[in-house]
């Protein structure tokens, strides 16, 4: 089976030893560094990396606008918030995304959330749900990162023994 | 009307049919059921007021189904942009599927011949195993012959406590 999830980080300078990574821009093009995922048992988890669900990364996939949104360091925000659950539930309520994981930081602590569009412009990501809770930056990428994912079935908002939502089976 | 075709009963695969979502993406029933119990109900229109009265129901229910795992399925002829704006308007948070060319509807037996308008779905209810076995169907055709919630979620229980292995608490 494949794994439900990678590990993924955002790093100053490009990692050698990443299943995937890419040169992260501002939308006024500034280089801001590099996303970087890492295959799931294949080594230890790299320091400060967050788990993501593995459909939303593609060596091959096309340039993506990214809407990420992290959790402060030092902040430890449950899954269980009630926040949280109703931002995905806002997530299932709204147009889908190409991509939209949730980053897990440990079993039961939410690190954030990465969403997606292949569109030429970022305008589907204007009301990502989770940027209400998280600091939030919009970032752009070039072809090689970002896959392609169907939407959430809904209605659950639970996670499936761990995997960031919206991996959908145990 | 005495029919030929046989419509899905209790302990028949339903078959795994695809259809396009509310928002047009091809979508196919098993990767939406996934390895969880599952509601499948086929519905007339937006425009049925029983319709709209069974789907008051089902947005209370989702608010269960959604820490369940348990999934949700809704099924009309009408076209995915419909489907989206009715689904937005009663806050609904599954998934809806078109079957606007009537086929899986054909396949099925369900369409509803006295409604010579619309040709709707039969309204029916059926409650699923994960490999798209049928529990139970409930014949909506008349309103009391939709399940309540606490009907649905005898069912639920049901295919639950026979999937899920660790339904008895394991204990050391």
């Amino acid at each position: 089976m494949t794994r439900p999830w990678h590990w993924f980080a955002f790093r100053p300078e490009p990692p050698t030893d990443a299943f995937a990574s890419a040169p992260a821009f501002r939308a006024d093009g500034t280089q801001l560094g590099f996303l970087a995922t890492w295959l799931v048992g294949s080594r230890r988890k790299p320091v400060g990396a967050l788990g993501i669900d593995a459909r939303a990364i593609d060596p091959r996939g096309d340039p993506a606008w990214i809407s990420l949104a992290l959790a402060p360091e030092r902040t430890r925000v449950p899954f269980d918030d009630p926040a949280v659950c109703q931002a995905m539930r806002m997530v299932l309520c709204g147009s889908p995304a190409d991509v939209m994981s949730t980053l897990v930081f440990d079993p039961s602590t939410i690190g954030g959330a990465f969403t997606a569009t292949h569109a030429p412009t970022p305008e589907g990501l204007a009301d990502d749900p989770f940027a209400r809770i998280f600091p939030h930056t919009l970032l752009r990428v070039h072809a090689g990162f970002v896959g392609m994912m169907p939407a959430p079935a809904g209605p659950g908002v639970q996670r499936y023994s761990g995997a960031p939502w919206p991996w959908d089976h145990f | 009307m005495a029919s030929n075709i046989h419509r899905p009963a209790p302990g028949d695969d339903l078959p795994d049919f695809e259809l396009p979502d509310h928002n047009g993406n091809c979508r196919r029933l098993s990767a939406l059921v996934g390895g969880d119990p599952a509601v499948l109900q086929f519905y007339r229109g937006f425009w049925c007021p029983k319709d709209r009265a069974q789907f008051r129901g089902l947005v209370k229910l989702q608010d269960q189904v959604e820490v369940a795992y348990t999934r949700m399925i809704s099924v009309s002829v009408d076209p995915p942009e419909v489907e989206a704006a009715f689904r937005a308007g009663i806050g609904a948070r599954w998934t809806f599927l078109s079957d606007a060319s009537r086929e899986l509807q054909a396949q099925l037996g369900l369409l509803e011949i006295t409604d010579t308008v619309h040709g709707p779905y039969v309204p029916t209810v059926f409650t699923l195993y994960p490999d798209l076995k049928i529990h139970s169907v409930y014949n909506g055709y008349w309103f009391w012959g939709r399940p309540t919630n606490a009907e649905l979620a005898t069912d639920l229980r049901a295919i639950t406590r026979a999937v899920r292995a660790d339904w008895e608490v394991p204990v050391r």
